[in-house]
């Protein structure tokens, strides 16, 4: 039975290695989220948008206790470095999410950095923002052909139940 | 004889090269355990019964092992050219081919090439811009920084009124005709 943990296995580790050290990584996630919260959509590399979701989303579910709470006021004075967004946090963007249950980022990929580095990218921001929309809703067109044999097929089916 | 000698002591190194001198010119037949040439009686034998010093001395200069950096290593080497045969096979395997990619579509936005899973980037880019502009005036109403605004925003273009959904948000103008695909809710 294995009783240590060999170098270089990481089997089951869910949280990523990012800055200097662990210290270091909360300080460059906590970054991004007062960004977040004061820009409401940031670009920024995939694999540090992705880890920051999940730390802006329970930031938001402590948001929604309401700023009496104790506990959310601590978890939102670590967080957020700068001070206003806090008032935003907790007038703002806790009223808009009340009705939601969860998942109130938006996840999307763009294309890969123009830098040497050519590093993955992607957008996340809140939902419910005022800024122009990334993502057009796309409704499904008539005019496409599988959309109009299925047309036709329900006229034909129509045309035979009606004698 | 397979010789691999690391960094050993001056000394020894120089009595290795004399065992090894002496070996080469048959001074020393019972090493290798093979023939050992014809030996004369030596008491009949006039000469010395020793090798005199001088000999050795010549020899050893002539017989100076180059060693680089002091000592006698082997080193792995290609004993063949590899064909143009070999080197195309082995360069045109699949596993070293780039992958072709599959997942490439036609934005039905602007009809320029996008990734299935990727914002198409000249839609992106326009968005981008238009945020920036955006951010602008943002910046322009707040004044300076950490003024973040209590209340929700809402972009209005030029001949725009609030509507009632709209009541208590702050405003921000933007002097341009609204875009097609910035739809107003």
């Amino acid at each position: 039975m294995r009783l240590s943990v060999a170098a270089a296995i990481s089997h089951g580790r869910v949280y990523r290695r990012f800055g200097l050290s662990p210290r270091s990584r909360l300080d460059l996630l906590r970054n991004l989220v007062t960004a977040l919260v004061r820009h409401e959509r940031i670009e920024t590399p995939w694999a540090r948008a992705d880890e920051m979701r999940g730390y802006a989303e329970r930031l938001i579910d402590y948001a929604k206790r309401g700023d009496k709470d104790e506990r959310a006021m601590r978890m939102a004075d670590f967080w957020l470095t700068e001070k206003d967004l806090i008032h935003k946090l907790f007038k703002v963007l806790a009223p808009r999410f009340q009705p939601h249950p969860g998942s109130y980022t938006r996840l999307l990929q763009i294309p890969n950095r123009d830098g040497l580095d050519r590093a993955k990218m992607a957008v996340i921001e809140l939902k419910g923002n005022p800024l122009p929309p990334l993502v057009r809703p796309r409704r499904d067109s008539e005019k496409t052909l599988l959309n109009q044999l299925l047309k036709g097929y329900r006229q034909d089916a129509q045309r035979a139940a009606a004698p | 004889v397979l010789m691999v000698v690391g960094s050993p002591l001056p000394r020894l190194r120089t009595l290795l090269q004399r065992c090894w001198g002496r070996m080469e010119r048959g001074l020393w037949p019972g090493v290798l355990g093979g023939q050992s040439p014809p030996w004369g009686p030596a008491l009949a034998v006039q000469g010395p019964a020793l090798v005199p010093q001088g000999i050795n001395d010549a020899g050893e200069s002539s017989v100076e092992v180059p060693s680089l950096l002091g000592s006698i290593v082997w080193m792995a080497a290609p004993k063949q050219r590899r064909t143009i045969e070999v080197n195309r096979c082995r360069r045109r395997h699949p596993s070293k081919l780039i992958e072709i990619k599959r997942n490439i579509d036609v934005c039905p936005e602007c009809g320029n090439l996008k990734q299935k899973h990727v914002l198409c980037g000249y839609c992106y880019a326009k968005v981008k811009e238009e945020t920036r502009l955006v951010r602008v005036e943002i910046h322009k109403k707040e004044g300076g920084p950490f003024n973040a605004p209590t209340v929700e925003t809402v972009v209005l273009y030029e001949g725009e009124q609030p509507t009632e959904k709209d009541e208590g948000k702050r405003i921000i103008e933007r002097a341009r005709k609204r875009p097609s695909w910035f739809v107003q809710n």
